[in-house]
């Protein structure tokens, strides 16, 4: 009898290629990365590492990097951050503990200015909490981490024993962008078509993730946790608080759990990084943001090192700075944050 | 945290402390003007009138007792007693609803802020106050602003 197979996949190889099939003007657009798709996620053009740099070996880190930049401590945001993204519940887990374990002995080992990040399955909270306490005593763990993408907004009470967790151990909450559109759509109203509209509405999430927390009550419950908001941008900050206290004076009755003004709970609980900093027309401009977001005590310099949107600590932020601020933000708001010595520190005479 | 009695209190434990005292307004030495009859007044919306030129009060009776507050929002200077009458959640524990002091908080037409009736106080701030003015009703049932 013959048959007839309904379902055989063809394969294209260097024999069979494509690409001369495609027509000629959208044969750049392809090699751009502009064909990406939910199965790929968004890819950079250009790669998200820099071509003169990497960060897989901590010598040649401590060595490239640290050292010419006068970079006391570096805190390192490793993969782990993706696992909470595992399908598998317990695999995820598995993957936190294994993401730790490896940071502590490739890294932390290696170099006592490197800085630990626990990577936690939010997907199993109490796995998360264990996890916390199993590895997070580590002199040189600082904070747990996670990414912007997430099942649910970080003030969900599901989430609670990670916080529970992070204060008994003294350690910040951070999260880090990355993986926006891994479960669902990265902006509320349907998927960008490009990385370059993916990437710059990246502070959404943080941005939805930021209200959660404090109109939820979060610092209510847990006075003495600490969120550091990493590479999610800071211009939207004021804004944003702005309008959060302008409607609590309306809508308190509907949060009546908060007994201070939202922003008021923001300057005294949340951190930003610099990177990537805004860069506006004039420098002034930005120091208007820094005194509105009261960078003084929650602006944290970072690099983001080695991605392609490195901020030198050299030239990423204004040399008109003045010395007291740029003290702040170089290292002081950071050394608080994470119960780093301040006066054992060289103080910076110039900014950078 | 806001357990804690060493602590100073938060805003709005603040502003509700305030609340609850009742403070009455003293009588100040100002003109003491006949506006309305007890039987003008209706339950749970506020009689506008005006005790002297350029001058607009709210009239209220909360539980049987009478109150006059200033027809103007701090906020934007809406005519803040032709607001509505509520009740409120007191500040407390995430997760918990108190309702309370029903039939004594106006919420601004415009933009919702609270105030309390008895004693002006916003809701939304530690320092807040809309104006109130003494008021009393002789055994004729006329009802007299002093502003």
């Amino acid at each position: 009898m013959n048959i007839i197979d309904c379902d055989v996949h063809p394969l294209e190889s260097a024999a069979t290629p494509l690409t001369p099939f495609i027509p000629a003007n959208f044969r750049e657009a392809l090699k751009l990365g502009m064909a990406s798709s939910p199965g790929t996620g968004y890819a950079n053009p250009f790669g998200v590492i820099r071509r003169d740099a990497n960060c897989v070996d901590p010598r040649a880190v401590g060595r490239d990097y640290l050292d010419p930049h006068d970079v006391r401590y570096a805190v390192l945001q490793p993969p782990g951050m993706y696992v909470s993204l595992t399908r598998n519940i317990d695999v995820g887990s598995a993957l936190a503990t294994a993401w730790n374990d490896w940071l502590v002995e490739t890294w932390l080992n290696a170099d006592k200015r490197f800085l630990g990040s626990v990577s936690v399955n939010m997907n199993d909270p109490v796995a998360a909490a264990a996890e916390i306490r199993r590895i997070g005593g580590h002199e040189q763990m600082v904070q747990v981490l996670v990414t912007g993408e997430s099942v649910h907004l970080y003030g969900h009470r599901a989430y609670d024993a990670v916080y529970d967790a992070c204060c008994e151990m003294g350690l910040a909450f951070a999260m880090h962008p990355g993986s926006e559109g891994a479960l669902d759509s990265s902006t509320p109203v349907g998927a960008p078509s490009s990385y370059f509209e993916w990437h710059t509405t990246l502070p959404l999430t943080f941005q939805a993730h930021c209200v959660s927390f404090l109109a939820e009550g979060t610092f209510e419950r847990f006075p003495k946790l600490k969120v550091m908001l990493v590479e999610g941008g800071i211009g939207w900050l004021p804004s944003l608080l702005w309008r959060m206290d302008k409607n609590f004076k309306a809508l308190r009755a509907t949060v009546p759990w908060l007994k201070r003004l939202p922003s008021e709970y923001a300057f005294d609980h949340i951190r930003l990084t610099t990177q990537p900093i805004e860069e506006p027309p004039k420098d002034e401009m930005l120091l208007q943001m820094f005194e509105m977001l009261h960078a003084e005590r929650t602006l944290c310099y970072s690099s983001d090192f080695p991605h392609w949107d490195f901020d030198d600590p050299r030239k990423a932020l204004p040399s008109r700075m003045p010395t007291a601020l740029a003290q702040r933000i170089y290292h002081d708001n950071a050394a608080e944050l994470y119960g780093l010595s301040v006066e054992d520190a060289v103080p910076k005479t110039e900014a950078g | 945290m806001t357990d804690d009695p060493t602590l100073p209190l938060a805003p709005l434990d603040k502003a509700f402390a305030t609340i609850r005292q009742q403070v009455p307004r003293t009588v100040r030495d100002g003109a003491r003007v006949h506006v309305a009859h007890v039987t003008d007044i209706v339950d749970g919306q506020g009689l506008i009138v005006s005790p002297r030129e350029g001058l607009t009060v709210g009239l209220f009776r909360v539980d049987g007792t009478y109150y006059a507050v200033k027809n103007v929002c701090p906020h934007n200077g809406a005519p803040l007693c032709r607001g509505s009458i509520h009740a409120t959640h007191e500040p407390g524990e995430t997760r918990e609803l108190n309702p309370g002091f029903a039939g004594r908080i106006l919420r601004c037409p415009w933009h919702g802020w609270e105030f309390d009736i008895v004693t002006g106080k916003a809701l939304y701030d530690a320092t807040s106050r809309v104006a109130t003015y003494p008021v009393d009703v002789d055994d004729k049932g006329q009802v007299f602003v002093t502003v």
